[in-house]
């Protein structure tokens, strides 16, 4: 079977969420990109749990390669940390000229799958941390009429040799709940299935030597319409806080809790 | 009203606490439908609220539309899908709103690629220019940022609304008579592509309705240490719940998780025990009335969105908290 998994560079949340803890988060002179430039690059997590659970189907024993698409400026440091993990084949989509927004994204990536092949089974992450949309995988899904089922903490093999399925276990806020899909299928990861593997040395050495494929957006045969930005960012804010808080003064825990707690049963929020 | 419909779109799950984040979709709605000079539809897709025609009534709807059929009450998204694209296909509406829900955000992406429009999911306001180009605010980055989005084309948009994004207002001057109809969608066509083996066991009582909420971070500092939050909880009559990371650790059940990609609640009262307020967190909390907060650092981001704070180790706090919660009830 072959397994895609499509993986997005993103600045690293936590240190955009370290900066902006600390006030100090600063949107350039374009009024939409963060401008600062120490806050690494890296594989969203997301993504990189998507590739854990296609090695994990690998470990399992199914008979796959793995493939990790990625589409972006410069994803070459991303695609050798995805073979450095495992990945088989590693590709990268260049961007169109003409700007891009998530459905121009998702047109290039599933364009991709099915000119490289296909695909028995699509893995994403459930969305990138920075944009939070979780868009790009249902549009890849309805483009490539694949059945999409989101946040996953667990995927599995099941159905027949001719006949593959998954079995995916999502997280809802209901609890688990454990369905089954016919392949080919689209199935997005969510953070609820474990901390990823790291690379080995030996392994990482040897992602050096991988050349990705790159591939342009005029080798995909897309319609114009399919290019076309439907959603365009045009600028991006820090929101303020107003802050009101009365520290509660006290020595001792003791006294600390009990003017608490005295305060809140004066505002009638507790008995 | 010559202009496309806003059509605020209800699915599924039409429990008790819908009703709220509708009407909120509804106000958001109908601020957009009268800039864009349109009128107000809610559609609702499936089992209606008992008090619908109040509701659209008080939120100035002028078109309650419903649809029905027996593929749309398992609540599974391809006769979902399938249903709202012949809607759009019938009806061309403008906007289409939903209240973001586990659920939805699923099946309004979807339903984006289906039609080939423009969807924003994380919305917390829209707003339409006088071209009637509509602009989507959606929170970025877990919520530390706020993104602008400009829609294009003709097409209907789809944004999904968080909770919590906007506050419900009845219309004001007089209510509207909303007309009604139905809906006729042909659904013989659709099978479900996936099969729900074993459905999720819905627990008793869920964070969402919780009135209060006693939430831990990772200032708790080691697994034994959450029951605190927990002793807390039951000493207030109320929940525990729990920031991302101590879900990531395996500390507590991913159900517990409050934040942007948790639950979302909206509680009286919010204890936030050793949790450093990152806005991944604060999306799932910032709604409670009263927020108080215990953290050792004084400029933790959790005191900007606290009524009361503590600066001291929850761990010294919380027991002292149990004894003088259950003390002098």
């Amino acid at each position: 079977m072959r397994i895609v998994v499509c993986a997005k560079q993103v600045l690293d949340p936590d240190a955009v969420n370290n900066y902006a803890l600390a006030g100090r988060l600063v949107i350039g002179e374009d009024g939409k990109t963060l401008t600062q430039t120490t806050i690494p690059q890296l594989m969203n997590a997301y993504d990189e749990q998507a590739l854990e659970a296609a090695l994990r189907l690998r470990d399992a024993g199914a008979d796959c390669r793995i493939a990790v698409v990625s589409a972006g400026t410069d994803p070459t440091t991303l695609l050798r940390h995805a073979a450095a993990l495992g990945a088989d084949e590693i590709a990268a989509i260049s961007l169109p000229s003409s700007g891009q927004d998530y459905h121009v994204i998702a047109a290039l990536l599933a364009a991709y799958i099915r000119s490289s092949g296909g695909a028995d089974l699509v893995l994403c992450g459930r969305q990138a941390s920075d944009d939070d949309q979780g868009v790009v995988p249902a549009l890849i899904g309805e483009a490539l009429g694949m059945p999409v089922v989101t946040v996953a903490r667990s995927v599995e093999r099941a159905g027949s040799s001719d006949r593959p399925a998954v079995r995916v276990t999502r997280v809802t806020p209901d609890g688990d709940e454990i369905v089954e899909a016919a392949c080919p299928a689209l199935v997005t990861i969510s953070n609820e299935l474990g901390e990823p593997r790291y690379p080995t040395a030996a392994r990482k050495l040897a992602a050096r030597r991988m050349k990705p494929t790159i591939v342009s957006p005029d080798e995909l045969s897309l319609r114009p319409e399919d290019l076309e930005p439907r959603a365009l960012l045009t600028r991006q804010y820090v929101p303020t806080v107003q802050g009101h808080c009365e520290f509660v003064p006290g020595n001792t825990p003791a006294e600390l809790a009990d003017r608490l707690v005295g305060l809140l049963r004066e505002d009638k929020l507790l008995q | 009203m010559t202009s496309a419909a806003v059509v605020v779109c209800t699915w599924r799950g039409v429990r008790g606490e819908i009703p709220e984040e509708t009407e909120a979709a509804l106000t958001l709605g109908r601020k957009v439908s009268s800039a864009l000079g349109a009128d107000l539809h809610w559609l609702v897709v499936g089992t209606a609220p008992e008090a619908d025609a109040e509701i659209a009534a008080r939120q100035g709807v002028a078109a309650l539309e419903r649809i029905e059929d027996a593929k749309l009450a398992g609540g599974q998204a391809d006769a979902f899908v399938e249903a709202m694209a012949q809607y759009c296909a019938q009806r061309s509406p403008r906007l289409l709103l939903f209240n973001q829900t586990f659920d939805t955000r699923l099946v309004a992406a979807r339903l984006a690629g289906r039609l080939g429009s423009g969807a924003v999911m994380n919305g917390v306001d829209v707003e339409a220019e006088a071209g009637g180009r509509l602009r989507v605010t959606a929170a970025a980055y877990g919520g530390d940022t706020r993104v602008v989005y400009e829609l294009a084309g003709e097409k209907s948009c789809i944004v999904a609304l968080l909770a919590n994004a906007v506050v419900p207002q009845p219309v004001e001057g007089a209510a509207s008579s909303p007309t009604r109809s139905d809906v006729a969608v042909d659904l013989s066509g659709v099978e479900e592509r996936i099969r729900v083996l074993e459905p999720a066991r819905a627990e008793g009582l869920r964070l969402e309705d919780a009135e209060i909420i006693v939430a831990g971070g990772r200032g708790l500092s080691s697994p034994e240490n959450y029951k605190l939050v927990e002793q807390l909880a039951e000493a207030l009559g109320g929940m525990a719940g729990a920031s991302r990371p101590l879900v990531d650790d395996g500390w507590v059940d991913s159900s517990r998780q409050v934040g942007l990609t948790g639950k979302i609640t909206r509680p009286g009262l919010y204890i936030a025990a050793g949790i450093s307020g990152a806005s991944q967190h604060m999306a799932g909390c910032a709604a409670a009335k009263t927020i108080a907060a215990i953290n050792t650092d004084p400029d933790a981001a959790i005191f900007r969105y606290a009524r009361y704070g503590i600066v001291g180790d929850c761990l010294e706090i919380l027991p002292e908290l149990i004894r003088a919660a259950k003390q002098g009830r």
